[in-house]
């Protein structure tokens, strides 16, 4: 796929122009992060249950553990948030678009009853409908919409723009968020927890621009707009509705970018917290993976 | 000549009165040609105005038609733009073109046509709305986003791409993208219109980010916030208050997009010279 390492150039631009701060931390972080993340592979395999045939495992309800939705489930951040709130003990409906090639995936949910996946293309609005009939009566506590796409290498350059790519950068990336969060409104008002999360990027900050990724900055300077809009206009219903960037994290998405990447895992945990602590007064506030503040 | 042997006084008064009045002649003459060559080798700047045919963009047709601008005004349907139709007929320096800013090959067919015509200012004005019951939470109509999107984002975007060598080539050089304060997400006040906020926040960033890319070829990128105006875009809105006329906005805009420079180039300033934040 060409878009995998769309954003070498990109973020080697962002870390020389920007981020030396960031690269700083990243780097002293790094040490320190990479040491706690590969015991937590070791700790989810030993608290998993007992192997299971076929034939023992039911879909198992919620149990009285909380309940998140993640979209784009099957790897990186989405994976990685999967893994995070399922060894927290929540009950964890992890959505992605080819559950029969999620490999990972499905031997976490081999595993953990509470991880149950669901087959979803966030751009097809009927299936978000479709889903959300199914779920018609589960409360929600965390709606985290994950799932996004850079639009594509190549074709978000001055003057060789190619249009075509915007409609699809918009459709996961906007519209994807917004429906979802249409659709399942009932159940996270219906949750104790009341938080509609959306992985947006600091590539988003209007702020921050410098240059290049014009569609792919345009998307999540579209889906910051709407969530803070939304935020204001659900906070009567006293939901949380919160925009978190990631982090420079080592996904698909960022293939091969010679920069200091942290891990899936270690974003997740971060963003496990930062979710964890939210109150209705972060409600809107475009957050990064550190619980700090981004400009737009 | 003594005065004993110059002609009698009468004569001496009209040859006096002859000599001023062939000074002033002179004088005269001598700085009417100077003018004319004055005129000839500067030429009038050229803006080319998108959505010309109502509301703020005919306002900035006439506005600058006044300042004796070359205008390439265009619209979708100039067949049915009588009040376009009729600066033009009063206007030799207005020109109209058909263009739907929707449409990308028609864009580029335009960018052809003055492939070699120097643009001062390239107004993106064109602009909609996307109705108000398509975009309430609840009953969000999606298609209506894309439709949005495609004029007030993507328009802007082609025009800016194609045009961008007639902009660099000219004496101001200014890419001039109408927005909005709802695309402003500091001053955002919720009662939905996702769409539409949406489409000025996505075209705000991606004008700015343009205008890193184009500050090295001297290309300066402005965005401005016309306030409420009373088009026909405003009219679903029932705002409880008085709308600008659209004559009388257009009259401080331009002093706005006067202001622009490499200094400011990229921010969104609005009709009253303030700066709107992101």
């Amino acid at each position: 796929m060409a878009f995998l390492s769309f954003t070498q150039n990109a973020f080697f631009l962002s870390l020389r122009r920007f981020s030396l701060g960031g690269l700083m931390l990243a780097m002293l972080g790094l040490p320190t992060f990479l040491a706690a993340c590969s015991p937590d592979e070791k700790t989810a395999e030993q608290k998993s249950t007992p192997d299971k045939t076929v034939e023992e495992q039911t879909p198992l309800g919620p149990e009285g553990r909380p309940v998140v939705l993640i979209t784009g489930s099957n790897r990186g951040i989405g994976l990685a948030l999967t893994k995070e709130y399922a060894n927290q003990g929540w009950h964890v409906i992890a959505t992605c678009r080819h559950p029969e090639k999620a490999d990972i995936l499905q031997s976490l949910s081999a595993k953990n009853p509470h991880v149950v996946i669901e087959k979803l293309d966030v751009t097809d609005l009927s299936a978000i409908d479709a889903l959300a009939a199914k779920y018609k009566d589960m409360p929600i506590d965390v709606l985290l919409s994950n799932a996004g796409i850079s639009g594509g290498r190549d074709v978000q350059t001055l003057g060789s723009f190619k249009y075509d790519a915007i409609d699809k950068v918009m459709a996961v990336n906007v519209i994807g968020p917004l429906k979802l969060a249409e659709a399942f409104v009932d159940n996270v008002a219906a949750s104790k927890q009341k938080k509609m999360v959306t992985i947006t990027s600091t590539q988003g900050s209007i702020t921050k621009t410098f240059g290049i990724s014009y569609f792919y900055r345009s998307s999540k300077t579209a889906v910051n707009i709407v969530m803070h809009n939304l935020a204001i206009d659900l906070k009567d219903r006293g939901i949380i509705v919160s925009l978190i960037s990631p982090g420079m994290v080592d996904t698909d998405f960022m293939k091969g970018l010679p920069l200091p990447l942290i891990p899936p895992a270690q974003s997740a945990a971060m963003i496990y917290k930062v979710v964890d602590g939210l109150t209705l007064d972060k409600s809107g506030v475009f957050l990064n993976h550190r619980g700090g503040e981004e400009p737009w | 000549m003594t005065r004993k042997e110059f002609p009698r006084r009468a004569t001496r008064r009209f040859h006096r009165r002859a000599f001023i009045a062939a000074a002033l002649a002179l004088g005269a003459l001598i700085s009417s040609g100077g003018g004319r060559v004055a005129a000839q080798t500067t030429p009038a700047p050229t803006v080319l105005i998108t959505g010309s045919n109502r509301g703020i963009g005919l306002e900035f047709a006439r506005a600058y038609a006044a300042k004796g601008w070359h205008v390439i005004a265009t619209c979708r349907h100039p067949d049915t733009a009588d009040a376009l139709k009729a600066l033009a007929a009063q206007h030799p320096n207005v020109t109209i073109e058909a263009l739907d800013v929707t449409d990308l090959a028609a864009i580029d067919a335009l960018a052809a046509k003055y492939k070699d015509t120097p643009i001062d200012v390239l107004l993106n004005n064109a602009g909609i709305l996307g109705g108000l019951d398509t975009q309430k939470f609840g009953q969000l109509d999606y298609p209506m986003f894309y439709k949005v999107m495609a004029v007030n984002y993507t328009g802007p975007l082609k025009m800016a791409e194609a045009f961008l060598d007639n902009v660099s080539a000219s004496n101001q050089k200014k890419i001039i993208t109408v927005t909005s304060s709802q695309g402003s997400i500091k001053m955002a006040r919720g009662h939905g219109g996702y769409f539409y906020k949406a489409s000025k926040a996505a075209v705000n960033m991606a004008m700015r980010t343009m205008s890193k890319e184009v500050a090295k070829r001297g290309v300066i990128i402005g965005l401005i916030d016309p306030g409420a105006v009373d088009t026909d875009l405003m009219k679903p809105i029932h705002l409880p208050f008085p709308l600008t006329p659209p004559a009388k906005a257009v009259s401080e805009l331009i002093p706005v997009i006067d202001s622009f420079t490499l200094k400011n180039t990229g921010d969104v300033i609005q009709h009253n010279g303030k700066p709107l934040p992101w």
